[in-house]
């Protein structure tokens, strides 16, 4: 197996760029991961972020310069397997497979695959051994596909949507596994979302997308740092305006100004000051529906 | 190695009419050998008493080049399918989160085309045999037939026969394999017309435009080039269905051993096999880079 001890970061991606026929879905692109991270990757629909993450696990071939866990992905996806593990979709699962099966198979071909972690992840959730993908409830199948993913004593684990179009209840309990049975500090995850709010306690790191361009990338700590969201009253907005907020949402008898730099200014004399939380400041800051 | 046996299991578990297909066909006509009113007197009446070992091997052969010949089409059809299926209902995103290869995936799926099916259909093949044989001894009242169906020359020429045509086969009609594979890797929808169109299109165009056949002939040597690249000359008279259960009373079916109808050495000289080869061989290689490079979107 090739060295995978690597200096550094994880993941280091510097001008990654690709575009599909005239549109760039990425454009120069540079960001990296340190070991141990938890980085969300916010943007709307469109924004990049499964560009970002094809290009991550190798799916996808971009101009720049890309290495995860020491390789060049597209080159090494095989090899980088061993070492990653990814949920594009909960919904990918092959529908005739048997869950006894899908422990069978990754057993026979992951040699960092522990079985019995995943059997008693998919027992708990009450799954049987013989049920078809086919039959289990899509909430089911996320357990299923969690399981089989977590059991994988992976270096990196990348999601992709990994709860588009499931229900809230299953949204939950598919965060609340990874969270409680899967994050520790050896475990370095990328998560893309455009439901921030359900994963914004556990992130360390995010990464604003727009238009294939970061347009921001902080650990969370500064980031909440760097904002503060005043509550100003109508007879105070034409004074607040002129402070230059980055961005403004109407509010029953006045409005949220959220400004950069609060250290820098007297915001306390507009109104009530508050830390926002990563979810508002993808909105104020992405334009993304809450 | 290991790898590569479990994705061989893997198409196994997915693509169960590997064997459910021949197996369920094998029945039938057993089924039909046993209880069907179907006249057995008549393939007894065409072999003279003194006639032929060979002819009698070729009669049950023609039993099991049905499950053959369902064999190698469902290979076609699993080959056309096995790079589009996976994208189609975008199970592909499951597998290449898994240390696995594009080379290993796509050749699992040629072994299980080229080996694993005619393998499943030569076993089937050799159970209905001898199932039908039982049920024409003891259905059939000509002592005749009997002796000539339990000849165990018959049955060993028979099996020289059947592993014979898996690897001549497997060998003329690579470069249909690697083709199928190709546009199954390729297609974004329809495989079907896909695997037709880039082949019917230039023909026409050639047909219309320049009225010569090169295309057409081309592929038509591929498909019908088989039995006389692979077989001796005198194989067409002695496969003919009709020579054997043909209606002519009298007819005499040559008596010829297994191993003056194969050509093994004529189709390893040939020059069209090796071309084919390399065509297939070319076709591997672009499936294998499609599958690396084609995301669903």
């Amino acid at each position: 197996m090739a060295p995978t001890a690597t200096k550094g970061p994880l993941i280091s991606a510097s001008q990654l760029t690709k575009s599909y026929g005239s549109r760039k879905a990425l454009d120069q692109v540079s960001f990296s991961v340190d070991s141990g991270c938890v980085v969300g990757l916010i943007g709307r629909n469109g924004a990049g972020k499964t560009s970002v993450v094809r290009a991550i696990l190798g799916l996808i071939d971009c101009g720049g310069d890309l290495t995860v866990l020491g390789r060049n992905p597209f080159r090494a996806r095989a090899a980088l397997m061993m070492e990653a593990s990814f949920i594009a979709d909960v919904a990918v699962m092959p529908s005739w497979l048997k869950v006894r099966q899908a422990l069978d198979f990754v057993g026979g071909v992951h040699p960092r695959f522990q079985r019995e972690r995943a059997v008693q992840l998919i027992a708990r959730a009450q799954i049987s051994l013989n049920d078809r993908i086919a039959e289990l409830s899509k909430g089911l199948r996320t357990q299923v596909h969690l399981a089989l993913t977590m059991a994988v004593d992976a270096k990196l684990l990348v999601l992709d949507e990994p709860t588009l179009g499931l229900d809230p209840v299953v949204r939950r309990s598919f965060y609340e596994l990874l969270v409680n049975e899967y994050l520790d500090e050896s475990r370095t995850v990328v998560v893309t979302t455009n439901e921030v709010s359900e994963l914004e306690y556990f992130l360390t790191h995010v990464i604003f997308l727009d238009q294939g361009r970061i347009t921001l990338a902080s650990d969370i700590p500064s980031l909440l740092g760097r904002y503060a969201v005043v509550e100003v009253p109508t007879d105070l907005m034409a004074t607040a305006r002129a402070w230059g907020p980055v961005s403004e949402r109407q509010i029953l008898g006045g409005s949220l100004m959220y400004f950069e730099q609060p250290e820098t200014r007297e915001l306390e004399s507009l109104g009530p000051v508050r830390t926002p939380t990563v979810t508002e400041l993808s909105v104020a800051i992405l334009g993304m529906q809450s | 190695m290991r790898t590569f046996l479990w994705l061989i299991r893997r198409e196994m578990w997915e693509n169960t009419a590997i064997w459910m297909l021949p197996a369920l066909i094998g029945a039938a006509l057993l089924l039909a050998a046993l209880f069907g009113d179907i006249d057995l007197a008549s393939p007894a009446a065409l072999s003279p008493p003194d006639q032929p070992p060979l002819g009698g091997a070729l009669w049950l052969f023609g039993f099991g080049m049905v499950i053959f010949a369902i064999g190698w089409a469902y290979a076609a059809w699993y080959l056309l399918d096995g790079l589009y299926g996976e994208r189609r209902d975008r199970s592909i995103l499951f597998w290449r989160a898994l240390p696995i290869s594009d080379v290993k995936t796509v050749f699992s799926k040629l072994a299980i085309a080229l080996v694993v099916i005619p393998v499943v259909s030569y076993l089937i093949a050799n159970v209905v045999t001898v199932g039908m044989a039982l049920a024409v001894t003891v259905r059939a009242s000509s002592p005749n037939l009997r002796a000539l169906l339990w000849k165990p020359q018959h049955w060993l020429e028979l099996q020289v026969l059947w592993v014979y045509l898996i690897a001549a086969m497997g060998l003329w009609y690579f470069p249909v394999a690697g083709w199928l594979i190709a546009v199954s890797a390729w297609a974004r929808k329809s495989v079907a017309l896909w695997a037709v169109m880039p082949i019917l299109v230039p023909f026409l165009i050639e047909r219309w435009l320049l009225h010569t056949h090169a295309i057409g002939t081309l592929v038509a040597n591929r498909f019908t080039g088989f039995l006389s690249v692979a077989f001796h000359n005198n194989a067409d008279e002695a496969f003919s269905f009709a020579a054997v259960a043909g209606r002519t009373k009298g007819l005499t079916v040559p008596d010829r051993s297994i191993w003056e109808l194969i050509n093994p050495v004529g189709l390893l000289a040939n020059t069209s096999t090796w071309i084919g080869v390399a065509v297939g061989g070319a076709f591997i290689v672009i499936a294998i880079e499609l599958r690396h490079r084609r995301v669903e979107q």
